[in-house]
């Protein structure tokens, strides 16, 4: 019988807060029962739902992989009022989430191959769970070369600084590569649009997936690139966003055609977006 | 009817045959006998759709603020009903006037399509519709209907102030004579005479079945702000929960919203699937303006500002 | 398949009886008005009605539901759920609503996950249907596989044969009524009445005036999602009100929001929402999958006609007439079907 219970939050306390950039914020949290973090069993790419009694709720990414640990961490962008309220409160403190849902990365059919991803902005962090889930111990030698390309508008508005210049380029056969659209005093790498370097880097399509977020016009302008180097519809991964208020499959709203983004995505393979409704 | 149908058409494909507009909005048949449905004509050959009849209700002026950007220019047929929503829309510059082409049509009344509907066969087809006076005439394939007005037509038609279309570029019909009515607001002064407790009750009654569809707020052409208050999140005025505390604060906020700019077209009133009788809160407002300030049912005088919609340094009272 | 008989002059007691025994909701007059309700007793309930202007939906699917109530400080969280539905009979809908409800199990109980509100709710009431007497011009419920004496997902069925009830035992649900109320149940006399009921089901079956043809519609909307067809003048007369939606027995749209009553206290509320209003996909950052009335037009037609089906094998519309009936504009989804077997065949 499915979990009829689907509904009801549970309470989680946070455990450390990262300010990201100005307007992004990772939370960590553990739920307060243990059971429940024991058993709850999220996978790379899937989704929670964030309660803030009073306001409501707010549908975010798991962007931490399950591998790292017993708990889960949130990056949640100051957009609304919900999320205005979440950027106010610290350690110790408590919200409800529910979940997991939505589907998740097929890892399973990435095994052994080349990981390229592509993130933009706020957006690298539903595909953060992915690139930790490849770089655990338990999973590295299940994959192969693992690159990151990730940019966002300056330095200031790159997230997960420290992934990215310490925790992650420590790793072996690991390549990160950044960008910014708008360069500054404090950065010295490359300025530039994120599409315009993935034709930079050029990688090549053997034995590889690509997985891409990031803003709307960001994923316009880096599809075709993407195409242009040889990927096919199949080897492009990517998760998409929609408005959601069950994440059950029940009220409707996140329909693309006879899918729901909540239950049958938010990760899909071009391969299906291009036989969906354009509608998203 | 035939006659109007016929000059309706050949007044409608001269329009559009001589780009005088890009777009004619009228009548056509609907799918059960006694309905039409708007119909949105871009070409000359499309004109055989309109038609004419006790069954076109629909207050079309409601979409010229659809189309007041468009890039050509909008025929539309009215009603005298309808137009004054058109003297509405054009004084409160919702839609600039050489915009528009008004085909105006006198309107003897219009049946309520329930009730016809009960009377007549399920499945004929409607073949010819007649005014004689006290009654309508229905020819259907299935046998002939006479539907007497007192008891068939729209509520708010039995008290018609405007049955000539206030203004028309073309006017297709001949004249009816107006009427005039001691008892225009009858069942407004039957519920002003109620004790706090009945009138209460009696509103409870009718809220309690509110589903919220906004069907009344969506169909009123002289509700045309761009975000409503009733859909804003920040602050919420009204949440999707229907219970007597919104569905009130709903009716009785849009009745005042609209106050000094409703028409009286009576569509709300007609829409609402849960027959609640929302035109008695307009009419109880536009008693008040008449008695108040002699104030004309809005949009029945093409020019005269809206009482509650003006501000002149003369006024006895505050601006706010 | 077992089955009864009911004196038509018994039903107020067993109405009575029910009421006493269960939350029994039944069709109500209030004004010009048909609805369904709880009852208190017999004679409130209004049978003499060819369909209610509210589907009984609302008896597993309420417009408002209280999800929780919540007390939240920031620093700690309570949450208090609701009882359990209480035991409830559901009598007097007629064949299409009922069957309306069976397309709603799989949403709420197939998909991945359960909903405990309505599965409680489903749990716990008894339907009892009662077949149509008459069928209206906009009814088509044969379009989508019922008809007007269909038992599909009734527990039990009434219909009604010059002084009696006929009533048809479907689930062990109607059977464990049935022989509780074994008075009013009488067991003699069905097998005549049975003939009466298949003739009366022919009858009405030869009455509908609507012609419904779904022929190629499904395979023209699967291949193809542009259609010219969709810019036409149902987009541009439609004024985006919620009241198809909301009188549909097939929709099930909601929206969760929590509703504060104070600081720290308040409840999280389910209520029914409507894919025609804009602000239905509205994103938090102001992108519109669905910005204009065309794009919604077109999905609540094709989740009727195709997504429902593709998802749960079953079919989205079941031929009530409601929204043919109450829509303002005279939006007509026989006329849809009809126009897109044309668009199929001039293809």
């Amino acid at each position: 019988m499915p979990n009829p219970t689907a509904l009801t939050p549970y309470p989680v306390t946070i455990t450390k807060i990262v300010d990201e950039t100005s307007d992004v914020k990772t939370f960590t949290v553990v739920f307060d029962d243990p059971d429940i973090m024991d058993n709850f069993g999220n996978l790379p790419g899937q989704v929670c739902m964030l309660s803030i009694f009073g306001e409501g709720e707010s549908t975010i990414s798991i962007t931490s992989a399950p591998t790292r640990g017993k708990f889960l961490e949130f990056t949640v962008k100051r957009v609304g009022r919900l999320t205005n309220i979440m950027h106010q409160m610290e350690v110790g403190q408590k919200f409800g989430v529910r979940g997991p849902y939505g589907n998740w990365f097929p890892f399973d059919i990435m095994k052994g191959k080349d990981l390229f991803f592509v993130g933009g902005g706020f957006a690298l962090a539903p595909i953060r769970s992915l690139i930790d889930y490849a770089l655990s111990e338990q999973h590295r030698s299940e994959y192969g070369k693992v690159e990151i390309l990730y940019g966002s508008r300056s330095y200031e508005d790159l997230c997960f600084k420290s992934d990215l210049f310490e925790r992650w380029p420590s790793l072996s056969n690991t390549a990160i590569y950044t960008t910014v659209d708008r360069g500054g005093d404090n950065w010295q790498g490359r300025v530039g649009h994120v599409p315009g370097y993935v034709e930079e880097v050029a990688p090549s399509p053997e034995n590889k997936f690509a997985i891409i977020a990031g803003p709307p016009i960001m994923i316009k302008f880096a599809l075709p690139v993407m195409e242009k180097l040889g990927f096919k519809n199949e080897q492009i991964i990517t998760t998409l966003e929609m408005r959601m208020k069950c994440c059950l499959g029940k009220c409707g709203r996140c329909n693309i055609g006879s899918k729901f983004v909540c239950v049958d995505g938010p990760v899909f393979s071009l391969a299906q977006l291009k036989g969906m409704p354009q509608e998203y | 009817m035939m006659d109007v149908i016929q000059q309706l058409r050949e007044q409608a494909k001269k329009l559009l045959e001589e780009k005088k507009v890009d777009l004619v909005i009228g009548f056509g048949q609907g799918t059960e006998l006694a309905r039409t449905t708007p119909v949105f004509i871009d070409s000359p050959e499309g004109v055989s759709k309109l038609t004419w009849g006790p069954f076109c209700a629909n207050n079309l002026a409601k979409y010229l603020t659809d189309y007041k950007n468009a890039p050509g220019n909008i025929a539309v047929v009215v009603k005298g009903c309808d137009s004054r929503s058109v003297i509405r829309l054009l004084d409160d510059n919702q839609i600039s006037r050489d915009k528009v082409v008004v085909i105006g049509v006198p309107c003897p009344g219009q049946l309520e399509w329930q009730k016809v509907a009960a009377e007549v066969k399920p499945g004929a087809v409607l073949k010819e519709t007649a005014d004689n006076g006290e009654s309508f005439s229905v020819k259907t394939d299935a046998g002939d209907y006479s539907f007497n007005k007192k008891d068939y037509m729209l509520h708010r038609c039995l008290v018609c102030e405007n049955p000539n279309p206030v203004v028309a570029d073309i006017t297709i019909g001949k004249e009816l004579p107006v009427k005039t009515y001691e008892e225009r607001f009858a069942e407004v002064s039957e519920l002003e005479q109620m004790n706090t407790e009945d009138k209460n009750a009696y509103w409870d009654k009718q809220f309690s079945r509110c589903l919220r569809c906004y069907a009344c707020r969506n169909v009123c052409s002289v509700c045309t702000c761009q975000i409503c208050v009733f859909d804003q999140m920040l602050p919420m005025w009204v949440s999707k929960r229907t219970n007597l505390s919104e569905n009130t604060m709903f009716h009785i906020t849009r009745a005042f919203h609209v106050a000094g700019r409703c028409v009286d077209c009576g569509e709300c009133d007609r829409v609402c699937p849960m027959d609640i009788p929302l035109r008695k809160l307009n009419q109880k407002i536009h008693k008040d303006l008449g008695d108040l300030f002699d104030s004309p049912t809005p949009g029945s005088k093409p020019g005269i500002p809206s009482a509650l919609g003006e501000f002149s340094p003369g006024d006895p009272e505050e601006f706010m | 398949m077992e089955a009864r008989v009911v004196n038509k002059g018994q039903l107020p007691e067993l109405l009575d009886k029910l009421a006493k025994d269960y939350d029994l909701i039944a069709p109500v007059q209030e004004e010009t008005v048909v609805l369904f309700r709880k009852i208190s007793g017999g004679k409130d309930a209004f049978l003499e009605y060819t369909n209610s202007d509210v589907s009984p939906k609302g008896c597993f699917l309420p417009q408002n539901e209280k999800t929780f109530n919540y007390t939240y400080t920031g620093d700690s969280i309570e949450i208090n759920k609701p009882e359990g539905a209480q035991k409830a009979v559901l009598f007097g809908a007629r064949p299409c609503d009922i069957k309306a409800i069976t397309t709603l199990d799989p949403v709420f109980e197939g998909e991945k996950f359960g909903d405990e509100y309505y599965s409680s709710k489903r749990e716990n009431t008894v339907i009892i249907g009662l077949s149509c007497s008459k069928v209206l011009s906009t009814c088509f419920c044969y379009a989508f596989e019922g008809g007007p004496c269909d038992g599909t997902g009734s527990d039990l069925l009434f219909t009604e044969i010059g002084d009696k009830y006929y009533v048809e035992v479907n689930t062990e649900k109607g059977k464990a009524l049935a022989d509780a109320y074994s008075q009013i149940f009488s067991s003699q006399g069905a097998d005549q009445l049975a003939k009466d009921k298949e003739e009366l089901a022919k009858k009405l079956a030869g009455e509908f005036v609507r012609k419904v043809d779904l022929t190629g519609v499904k395979e023209l909307l699967d291949n193809n999602f542009e259609l010219a067809f969709w810019s036409g003048d149902e987009q541009k007369k439609c004024i985006g009100c919620g009241t198809c939606t909301y009188v549909c027995p097939t929709c099930h749209c909601f929206d969760i929001f929590d509703y504060p009553t104070g600081d720290f206290d308040g409840a999280r509320l389910r209520c029914w929402d409507s894919c025609m209003y804009p602000e239905y996909t509205l994103m938090a950052g102001g992108h519109n999958p669905r910005p204009s009335r065309k794009e919604r037009v077109r999905n609540r037609f094709m989740h009727k006609l195709k997504y429902h089906l593709d998802r749960y094998n079953m079919v989205g519309c079941v031929g009530c007439g409601r929204c043919v009936r109450k829509c303002p504009v005279n939006i007509d989804i026989t006329k849809i079907i009809n126009d897109l077997k044309e668009v199929a065949q001039n293809a």
